[in-house]
C-alpha cells in the first residue's frame, strides 16, 4: 500500500519535469476550467491532442495514466450512466419510468467520460512530474496574495509540507503495528464486518498516540532550531520562471482561444 | 511440544519484479534448536528483521521452506494456516510499547490470549500471572497503559506477549532505550523466564555482552546471508574475523585482548564474560602472578 500516494512522483528531466511547479499547478487548474468549454467532438479532439502532447513532452510511461484512472472507474461509470439514462432529447431509443435512453443521453455520456479521463490524465501528469513538496511550495507562492486578507498562508503551507513529509513515516508505523498486532492474534481483513471494525481499534489507537507524540517532538525540535513562523524565511528550493513556462502558458491560452472558436462551429 | 526451527535454503525478496526489488534473505539454511538461547546479530539492513518476521509467518519465504515444530511454511502457505503457529511463537518487536492500545494494563496483557481462544476469565488469570512475572505491581493493572513510564510500558508489552504462553520467545532488541539498570533487570528476567518455562529464545541484539552472557547459539547475518553460526566462544574466537565483519567483542573479551597485548600473557581460552575474566585473572594471580610482565 506504500505506493498509492507518493510513489506517484516519477523523477525525470523532461521539459515538463523542469517546469516551474507554479506554472504546472496553474495550467492544471486552467485545463480543468477550459474543459468545461468543450461542447462538441471537435473540441474534445483538440483537448485530447493537448493532453497527449503534454504527456509525450513529459516522457512518462503511459501505463501510469491508465493506473491513475483505475481507482476512479466506478465513480466515472456511475456518473456516465446517470447522464445516459436521465438526459433526454433527440431520438429516444428506449423508455422505462423515469429512465430513457436517448441520442443526446448517449452523446452526453460519452462527453462526461472524456471529461473525466482528460482531467485525471492532466492531474496525474502534474503529480507524476512534480515532487509533492514542490507542489506545496507552489501553493504557498500562489496563495501569497491571500495574505492581504489575513489567510495564514505560511501555516497552511507548513501543514501541507509536514503532512506530505509524514505520509511514508506513518505508512511504516502502520506496517509495524499491524505486524505486532498480528503476532498477538489479530486477523486484519478477515471475518464479518463487526470483527473487521473491531480489528481496526488495536491499529488506530497506537497510531494516534504515536502521531501525537511525534507532533510534540517535531514542534520541540523546530523551536529548538529557532523556527518562529514563516515570516521572512527564505526557501531552500528557489523557483525561477523560465521561458518554457511562459511558452507552456501560451500554448494553453492558444488552445483556449481555438476552443472558443470551435465551440460555435 | 518440540519447536525446533529449521530454515532450508530460504530466500526472501521485497517487491519482486519491480525496480524496487530487494533481496533481504539470501539462501539461508540454519537451525534454531529447541530450548536454545539463540542470539541473532548483524548490522542494520543485514536482514535480521526480515528473518524475525519469518518466525511466525508474518512473511513467507519467496523460495525455500521453514519448519517450525510440525508446521512447514513455504511461499504457498495460506494465512489461515498460520494462526496456530502465531500462538506458539511470541514476538516482542522493537519498542513494543508502541503496540499498547487498551484502556487498562490488565486488558492489554489479556488481549493476545483472548484472541487465541481463551475466555475472558482465563485470560485475566494469565494476565495477572504475567504481570507479576515481569514485575508490574498490582496497583498498576487498572491504570491506563499510557499513564505509565517508558520502562513500565515496555514491561506491559512484554507481558502481553508472554501471556500467549509461547514456546518460542523472539526478542527484537528488547532493552533498546532502557537505562542500564532496567536493561540488566530485563535481561535477567528473560533468562529466568526461559529456565522456568523451558522457552526457546531468539534474541536480536547489538550488545555483544548480552550475547556472551546469555546466548548459547549465535547466528550472524550480513547482507541477507548467513556468515556464521555457532556458540559464542566459537564466534568470538577470531578477533580478526570480527573486525573484518565490523563486529565487536564483548567488553570482557576486549579487556582480555588488551591485557594480553600489554602483559604478553596468553589466556588459554579468551574470556568473554566478566565472570570468566575475573576468574581467570584471579586464578592467574593465585598461581603466582609474578610471571606477568608489567610493561
Amino acid at each position: 500500500m506504500g505506493k498509492v500516494l507518493l510513489g506517484r512522483y516519477v523523477p525525470g528531466d523532461s521539459i515538463v519535469h523542469q517546469m516551474d511547479p507554479r506554472a504546472k499547478l496553474i495550467l492544471s487548474f486552467f485545463f480543468i476550467i477550459i474543459i468545461f468549454l468543450a461542447n462538441n467532438w471537435q473540441s474534445y479532439v483538440l483537448l485530447l491532442t493537448l493532453t497527449i502532447g503534454s504527456i509525450m513532452a513529459a516522457k512518462v510511461n503511459f501505463a501510469f495514466f491508465i493506473k491513475g484512472v483505475r481507482p476512479l472507474i466506478w465513480l466515472i461509470l456511475f456518473t456516465v450512466l446517470l447522464q445516459i439514462f436521465f438526459s433526454s432529447g433527440g431520438t429516444i431509443f428506449w423508455r422505462w419510468g423515469p429512465f430513457n435512453l436517448s441520442y443526446f443521453g448517449l452523446i452526453n455520456g460519452a462527453y462526461v467520460f472524456c471529461r473525466f479521463v482528460l482531467i485525471i490524465f492532466m492531474s496525474t501528469l502534474l503529480t507524476l512530474t512534480t515532487a509533492p513538496l514542490e507542489i506545496a511550495d507552489a501553493l504557498e507562492k500562489l496563495m501569497m496574495p491571500l495574505k492581504k486578507i489575513k489567510v495564514p498562508v505560511y501555516e497552511i503551507s507548513l501543514m501541507l509540507s509536514i503532512a506530505l513529509r509524514f505520509v511514508p513515516t506513518l505508512m511504516d508505523e502502520t506496517a509495524k503495528i499491524m505486524n505486532a498486532q498480528r503476532s498477538r492474534g489479530v486477523n486484519f481483513g478477515e471475518g464479518n464486518i463487526m470483527q473487521q471494525i473491531k480489528s481496526v481499534v488495536p491499529l488506530l489507537v497506537p497510531l494516534f498516540v504515536s502521531s501525537f507524540n511525534r507532533a510534540e517532538d517535531l514542534a520541540t525540535a523546530m523551536e529548538a532550531r529557532g523556527y518562529r513562523g514563516g515570516e521572512g524565511r527564505t526557501k531552500y528550493r528557489v523557483h525561477y520562471w523560465h521561458t518554457s513556462d511562459t511558452t507552456g502558458c501560451a500554448v494553453f491560452v492558444i488552445v483556449m482561444l481555438i476552443l472558443l472558436f470551435v465551440r460555435h462551429w | 511440544m518440540a519447536m525446533a526451527i529449521i530454515f532450508k535454503t530460504v530466500n526472501y525478496t521485497y517487491q519482486p519484479d519491480t525496480p524496487f526489488e530487494q533481496q533481504a534473505l539470501d539462501n539461508i539454511s540454519v537451525e534454531i534448536p529447541t530450548g536454545s538461547y539463540t542470539a541473532l546479530i548483524g548490522h542494520t539492513g543485514s536482514g535480521k528483521s526480515t528473518f524475525l518476521q519469518h518466525l511466525n509467518g508474518l512473511l513467507r519465504p519467496t523460495s525455500g521452506e521453514i519448519l517450525i515444530g510440525e508446521q512447514i511454511i513455504t511461499t504457498e502457505t495460506k494465512n489461515k494456516e498460520l494462526g496456530e503457529l502465531r500462538k506458539h511463537v511470541g514476538i516482542v518487536f522493537q519498542f513494543p510499547e508502541a503496540q499498547l492500545f487498551e484502556e487498562t494494563v490488565i486488558k492489554d496483557i489479556a488481549f493476545a490470549p483472548k484472541n487465541f481462544g481463551k475466555t475472558e476469565a482465563e485470560a485475566e488469570i494469565i494476565a495477572r500471572k504475567m504481570a507479576r512475572q515481569v514485575g508490574l505491581g498490582e496497583e498498576l493493572l487498572t491504570k491506563s497503559p499510557f499513564e505509565l513510564s517508558g520502562g513500565q510500558m515496555r514491561r506491559v508489552a512484554i507481558a502481553g506477549i508472554l501471556a500467549m504462553e509461547p514456546e518460542v520467545l523472539v526478542l527484537d532488541e528488547p532493552t533498546a532505550g532502557l537505562d542500564p539498570k532496567g536493561r540488566l533487570e530485563m535481561m535477567r528476567m528473560f533468562k529466568r523466564l526461559k529456565e522456568e518455562q523451558n522457552l526457546t529464545v531468539v534474541l536480536v541484539t547489538h550488545q555483544m555482552d548480552d550475547v556472551a552472557n546469555y546466548a548459547d547459539n549465535v547466528i550472524v547475518l550480513e547482507e541477507g546471508k548467513l556468515i556464521a553460526n555457532g556458540t559464542p566462544s566459537e564466534i568470538f574466537s577470531q578477533p580478526d574475523w570480527l573486525v573484518e565483519h565490523h563486529l565487536a567483542l564483548p567488553k570482557a573479551g576486549e579487556f582480555a585482548l588488551a591485557f594480553e597485548k600489554k602483559t604478553g600473557y596468553k589466556f588459554s581460552t579468551l574470556p568473554l564474560t566478566e565472570v570468566s575474566l575475573a576468574r581467570q585473572i584471579a586464578s592467574l594471580l593465585h598461581e603466582g602472578g609474578g610471571d606477568v610482565h608489567h610493561g
